[in-house]
C-alpha cells in the first residue's frame, strides 16, 4: 500500500513534463482541492457522524479572507491562507458550539442555515466583498521571486498543499483521536461512561475540517483570479458530500478513489451542469437507498462474506 | 419615521409570514410524524410554482382553478416521493433521510433547470397588478390573495388536525409513536397523509409566492432556508409553534429590511435561530419531557 502511494505521487508530480494541455492541468487543480475538501468533511461526517453542511461555507470564506487579506491588508499569500483556515476553524468553533447544544438534528440544520447565510452576506455586505460583481484581478502570489500564475504552477501549489494535507489528516485517520471519535460515533454514552468528553472532541474534528477546507478555498480563489459568491455555490457542497458518500464515510482510501473518480469522471464525459448535477444527484440516491456505507463498506462486506464462508468449511 | 411607512411593512411582512408559516408547518409535520427533515421542501414548492405559472394561461389567467392544478401536482410528486423512497426508511434513520431527499432535490431542482432554464418567469394574474388602499397602505390584491388563502388554509388545517380522525391519527404519532403503534395505527398509511399534507401546503405556498415574486429555479431554496430556521425557532415538530415563529419572523424581516441595510434582514432570521438555541435550545414552543425525535 505504502509503494502503491508513492507510485500515485510520483506520476503526479511527473504528469505536467508529459502532459502540456493546460485543461488537464486545471482538472488536476480542481481535483486536489475537491479531495482535500471532501477529506476534511470525511473527518466531521465519517469519524463522528456528524453531517455538516457549512463546508460549503468554510470552503468560500477561506476564499474570500485569502483574497481581501491580501488585496485589502496586504498581506503575504502565504500567511493569509493558514490564517484563513484559522478563521474559517474559529468560526466552526463559534457555529457548532450552539449547533451542537441540542441534538445530531439541529447540528445538520444549523449547518445548514450557516451555510445558505454566508451566501447572503457575500451578495449583500458589498462594502467588503464588493457584492455579487466578486473581486477580479486577484494578483498571483510569489514563491522565492517565483511568480505563481497559470494551470502548471497551480497544478505543483495544490498538489504539494493537497499532499501535505492528506498525509496530516492520514495520520489524524490512523490516531488514538480519530478512534475515539469513531466510539463516540458508535455510542455516545458509552464513550462518555469511559470519561470522554464528547462535545470536545466534534468541536476539534470540525475545527480540522473547517481549516483545510477553509485553505483549499483560498487556492481555488487564487487559481481562478476572480471570486464572487458563486463560490459558496450548493453544488460543491454537494460534490464533496457525494465523494464521502460513495467513497464510504470514515473510510480514507475509498473517500481518495471516489474524490478522484468524481472529479475527473464528469470531465472525460463532458457534460452540461444541469445534467452533471441530476446525475450526481442519482448517484446519491442509489448509493444511499442501496449501498449506504459506500464502496469502501460494499467491499469490506464482501470480504467478510467471504471469510465467513472459508470460516464455515 | 411615519407611521405609514410602519404599517405598510408590516402588511407586507404578514403577508410573507403566512408563506412562510405554509412552508414551515409542512416541514414541521414531516418531522413530528416521520422524523425527518425533507430538504426537497423547497422543491416541492418549486413544483408548485411552476405549476402555477404555466396553468394559469392555460386556465385564461383565473387564480384559483391555477391553485388547485398547482396543490394538485405537489401532492402527487410528494405522493411519488414517499411511496418510492420515504416509505423505506425506518424511523430514525435521521441522516440517511437528509441524503435521500437532498437527493430528490438535486435532481428536481437541476431537472427544473434543464428544462425550463434559469431565466426568471414573471406570473400575471386575473388580478394583474392592481392593489387595494385601506387607508393609506397600498397592498396588491396578488398579496391579498395569497394572505387569504393562507389563512383559510390554516383554518381547514386547524379542523383537520383537531376534529378528523387523519388528522388525530397523524398528531398521536408525532406525540408518541410507539403508543400509537401499539393502538394500531398504521405508520406507513399516516406517513402517507403526511406526505400528502404536506406537499398540498407546499404546493399551495408555491402557487401564492407565484404572482408575488418572480419564478426561478432557486425560489425554492430561499424560502425553504427561512423555514428551517423557524422550525428550530418555534421547536422542531410542534405546528403551532412554526406558524408563530414564521409569522413573527416575515413581520421583522419586514421592519428590519425597511430601517436597515438589506444584509441584516436576511440574517434576521440566523441571530434569532442561533439565540433561541443558546437560550432554549428545544425551541420556544416544545412540550416539556414529550419530545418527539
Amino acid at each position: 500500500m505504502p509503494l502503491l502511494a508513492i507510485i500515485v505521487v510520483a506520476v503526479a508530480a511527473l504528469l505536467p513534463l508529459v502532459v502540456s494541455s493546460s485543461y488537464i492541468l486545471s482538472v488536476g487543480v480542481t481535483m486536489f482541492l475537491y479531495l482535500v475538501a471532501a477529506m476534511s468533511l470525511n473527518v466531521i461526517y465519517g469519524l463522528l457522524g456528524l453531517l455538516s453542511l457549512a463546508h460549503i461555507a468554510f470552503w468560500g470564506i477561506g476564499g474570500y479572507f485569502t483574497v481581501i487579506a491580501v488585496m485589502d491588508l496586504g498581506l503575504s499569500f502565504w500567511i493569509a491562507l493558514p490564517l484563513a483556515g484559522l478563521f474559517a476553524g474559529v468560526l466552526s468553533i463559534a457555529v457548532g458550539f450552539p449547533a451542537l447544544r441540542l441534538n445530531r438534528h439541529s447540528f445538520v440544520v444549523v449547518t445548514l442555515i450557516f451555510a445558505l447565510l454566508t451566501t447572503l452576506v457575500a451578495r449583500d455586505w458589498v462594502s467588503l466583498t464588493r457584492g455579487p460583481m466578486g473581486i477580479p484581478g486577484i494578483p498571483s502570489p510569489y514563491f522565492f521571486g517565483h511568480e505563481i500564475a497559470g494551470a502548471y504552477s497551480f497544478y505543483y501549489l495544490s498538489g504539494v498543499f493537497a499532499l501535505i494535507s492528506l498525509l496530516l489528516l492520514y495520520l489524524f485517520f490512523t490516531s488514538r483521536i480519530a478512534d475515539t471519535m469513531r466510539a463516540i460515533n458508535q455510542s455516545e454514552d458509552l464513550a462518555r461512561s469511559q470519561g470522554v468528553n464528547p462535545t470536545a472532541y466534534k468541536l476539534l474534528a470540525f475545527f480540522l475540517s473547517a481549516f483545510f477546507t477553509a485553505m483549499a478555498g483560498g487556492i481555488l480563489a487564487f487559481n481562478q483570479r476572480v471570486i464572487d459568491p458563486l463560490i459558496f455555490d450548493f453544488f460543491f457542497m454537494q460534490a464533496f458530500l457525494i465523494m464521502v458518500i460513495v467513497g464510504g464515510r470514515g473510510s480514507f482510501v475509498g473517500v481518495l478513489v471516489a474524490g478522484a473518480v468524481m472529479s475527473i469522471l464528469p470531465e472525460v464525459l463532458r457534460f452540461s451542469v444541469d445534467l452533471r448535477m441530476v446525475l450526481y444527484g442519482l448517484a446519491l440516491l442509489a448509493f444511499v437507498t442501496w449501498a449506504p456505507n459506500g464502496l469502501a463498506g460494499w467491499i469490506r462486506e464482501k470480504r467478510e462474506e467471504r471469510l465467513r464462508s472459508e470460516l464455515r468449511q | 419615521m411615519d407611521y405609514i411607512y410602519f404599517l405598510q411593512l408590516t402588511a407586507n411582512g404578514l403577508v410573507i409570514g403566512l408563506i412562510y408559516a405554509l412552508i414551515a408547518v409542512g416541514l414541521a409535520l414531516l418531522f413530528g410524524v416521520l422524523g425527518i427533515v425533507n430538504f426537497a421542501h423547497g422543491e416541492l414548492l418549486l413544483i408548485g410554482a411552476y405549476a402555477m405559472a404555466i396553468a394559469l394561461p392555460a386556465f385564461g389567467l383565473a387564480y384559483i382553478p391555477g391553485v388547485i392544478v398547482a396543490v394538485l401536482t405537489a401532492i402527487i410528486a410528494g405522493w411519488f416521493i414517499y411511496e418510492v423512497f420515504l416509505s423505506k426508511l425506518g424511523h430514525g434513520e435521521f441522516e440517511r433521510s437528509i441524503l435521500i431527499t437532498m437527493g430528490l432535490s438535486i435532481v428536481i431542482l437541476n431537472g427544473i433547470q434543464y428544462i425550463f432554464t434559469a431565466t426568471p418567469l414573471l406570473v400575471n394574474t386575473e388580478f394583474g397588478y392592481a392593489g387595494v388602499s385601506i387607508g393609506d397602505i397600498r397592498v396588491a390584491w396578488t398579496r391579498i390573495a395569497a394572505a387569504v388563502l393562507s389563512a383559510v388554509t390554516f383554518a381547514a388545517l386547524y379542523i383537520l388536525l383537531n376534529y378528523t380522525q387523519i388528522g388525530r391519527a397523524m398528531r398521536a404519532v408525532s406525540q408518541n409513536r410507539d403508543a400509537a403503534l401499539m393502538v394500531g395505527m398504521q405508520p406507513r398509511k399516516i406517513g402517507r397523509n403526511a406526505v400528502i399534507l404536506a406537499a398540498s401546503l407546499c404546493g399551495l405556498a408555491g402557487a401564492a409566492v407565484a404572482p408575488v415574486q418572480l419564478v426561478q429555479p432557486y425560489l425554492g431554496q430561499f424560502l425553504v432556508f427561512k423555514a428551517f430556521a423557524i422550525i428550530i425557532i418555534g421547536g422542531m415538530g410542534s405546528i403551532e409553534g412554526a406558524v408563530f415563529a414564521a409569522i413573527a419572523l416575515g413581520v421583522i424581516e419586514s421592519w428590519i429590511g425597511g430601517f436597515f441595510p438589506v444584509v441584516w434582514q436576511e440574517a434576521a432570521g440566523f441571530i434569532i435561530m442561533i439565540t433561541v438555541l443558546m437560550l432554549k435550545p428545544s425551541g420556544l414552543f416544545s412540550r416539556g419531557g414529550m419530545r418527539v425525535g
